[in-house]
């Protein structure tokens, strides 16, 4: 018996790498060179030198929309914190079916395509939409232009990506001890100081686990910019994109990537050593 | 403090349902062109929906594709996610961080990738190239969910089995797979769903040839915003309702008739 269950567990130290084999070298025909493509692209398209990278470091378009992506993305992080605390707190302290409900919408727009959330925010601030309709009764005779703003790019990426949040504060809300609670109050914290020294630092890892995953989705963002946003103010997606399929540019564009790859897998790298990548997602 | 997170936790949940719902409405606008509220109602653009070519062969190209993902990305995870749940080795690690390494690369940078190399071989605008690159970033998702249900599984089970004088291949068809299978349909599930609302890499490689449905979504919203995207966004808003809905009802079912069956 022993040496049957030795078998199916252990066999020999090839059996894992067997088993990995397939997987190991189909990720890397299909996704290290690519990759690499990339990363080559960026130095010798159109000839093989730096200048790509020249470029896109100093000249001014493309800092303004490497600024433009950093501001925005930091701004829709603290959005979704904002709208998303609040939410996982309703949530938290709710009767467990309310909970339950108000999960169940939560997963409900986490699950629906990126697409039509970017559509329906369409409907919502367009010039015959709701939100002017609404403007207009309480007495604002000239409604500003919502749509194709940075402002309707900024509020749809809020509302699509605070599910992220909204989960990744919930579930550390959810395991709070609530005696911890009651005796912080037994010893005197109340309102705003329970808050603040008690019930803030317990959240912090789901605070941190959303802003990460937000802020880095965020960075790399296509649809819902060049859709909803101002063509005047792009991100650096959108930017990647018109270099690729507008001006066939590989070598500006593979730049580019490379410089939102760089940053990108920096930020996950230093969350990593923190937290471990797998808790981001799980 | 608790007053006030509870009314802007209200306000948020509006914040989050009014987008998801006005969708309904739209689909039965008579407006041919983005208005709310919608000036008549009638089900013109449903019929439009379901007899123009240009809107079910994207429709057809994206089942096809997430279908054959699915499939692909199965046999490629399932053996890789028993290796790295259930053996240690070196470079175990590493393994385990390039398993999600897709989920950190932004789909923008693939895109420029796939589009480059992909245009070598000549698979650009083909289900072909599609398919492979979509195999390739559904790979996290369903490994995060197979290997968070094989952690969870309880081998003595197995262990009983072999015990018995089962043979290791026996034991995992008759006793490991049946157990796995809700992971497994899950897994496969995600896999689906992760290729079917790709929208990045599609728009840049699927070309007219395999153009998937969120392919035409971009292009007709970017272009016109053709009605029938209220439609279509009002048929996946209900596809997502029912998926996250049946498992409940599945649940509650289940645990009405064993209560049944045990009085």
């Amino acid at each position: 018996m022993g040496v049957n269950i030795a078998k199916l567990t252990q066999r020999t130290d090839l059996w894992p790498w067997l088993l990995l084999t397939p997987l190991a070298v189909y990720m890397a025909i299909f996704f290290v060179v690519p990759l690499a493509d990339v990363a080559i692209m960026s130095f010798t398209e159109p000839s093989p030198t730096l200048s790509n990278y020249e470029r896109v470091l100093t000249g001014g378009l493309y800092l303004r929309t490497f600024l433009n992506t950093f501001v925005t993305a930091i701004t829709v992080t603290l959005c979704c914190l904002f709208v998303g605390y609040p939410l996982a707190y309703l949530m938290a302290s709710s009767k467990p079916r309310t909970a339950m409900l108000i999960l169940l919408l939560v997963t409900m727009s986490f699950w629906t395509s990126f697409l039509v959330r970017t559509y329906a925010w369409m409907v919502l601030l367009g010039n015959n939409g709701p939100v002017v309709w609404l403007l207009q009764t309480i007495g604002m005779e000239r409604p500003p232009q919502l749509l194709f703003t940075r402002f309707s790019s900024t509020l749809a990426m809020v509302h699509i990506l605070a599910p992220y949040m909204i989960m990744n504060i919930y579930s550390v809300m959810r395991k709070i001890d609530p005696t911890l609670i009651r005796s912080a109050e037994s010893l005197g914290a109340r309102g705003f100081s329970l808050f603040r020294h008690v019930y803030l630092p317990l959240t912090a890892p789901g605070i941190a686990n959303g802003s990460v995953l937000v802020f880095v989705i965020c960075l790399g963002f296509y649809v819902t910019p060049v859709l909803l946003g101002s063509p005047r103010e792009q991100m650096i997606a959108g930017l990647i994109g018109n270099q690729i399929d507008e001006f066939l540019a590989f070598g500006m564009g593979s730049a580019m990537a490379m410089v939102l790859l760089v940053v990108t897998l920096a930020i996950l790298a230093i969350y990593h050593r923190r937290f471990g990548l797998d808790k981001l997602w799980g | 403090m608790n007053r006030f997170l509870r009314w802007l936790g209200i306000a948020v949940l509006v914040f989050i349902a009014a987008p998801l719902v006005i969708v309904i409405p739209m689909s039965f606008s008579e407006a041919r062109s983005l208005q709310f509220p919608p000036p008549g109602y009638w089900l013109g653009y449903y019929t439009a929906y379901f007899t123009d070519p240009n809107w079910l062969r994207p429709t057809w190209n994206s089942i096809l594709i997430a279908s054959a993902t699915t499939v692909l990305t199965m046999a490629l995870v399932v053996p890789a996610t028993f290796a790295l749940v259930r053996h240690r080795f070196r470079g175990k690690g590493i393994a385990d961080l390039m398993m999600l390494m897709p989920l950190a690369v932004p789909h923008i940078v693939m895109a420029v990738g796939y589009y480059s190399y992909f245009g070598s071989f000549g698979i650009v605008h083909t289900h072909l190239g599609v398919i492979l690159a979509h195999s390739c970033l559904s790979v996290p998702i369903a490994f995060l969910v197979l290997s968070a249900n094989l952690k969870g599984f309880d081998r003595t089970l197995e262990r009983a089995a072999l015990s018995l004088g089962a043979s290791p291949t026996k034991t995992f068809i008759h006793v490991t797979l049946p157990i796995l299978r809700p992971g497994l349909i899950i897994s496969a599930l995600f896999a689906f769903v992760q290729s079917f609302d790709e929208t990045v890499v599609a728009i840049f490689i699927s070309g007219r040839g395999a153009e998937t449905l969120p392919r035409k979504m971009f292009d007709s919203i970017r272009q016109e915003a053709d009605p029938v995207i209220a439609v279509i966004s009002t048929l996946l808003f209900l596809a997502v309702i029912l998926g996250v809905t049946a498992p409940l009802l599945i649940s509650r079912i289940r645990s009405r008739r064993t209560r049944i069956a045990a009085t």
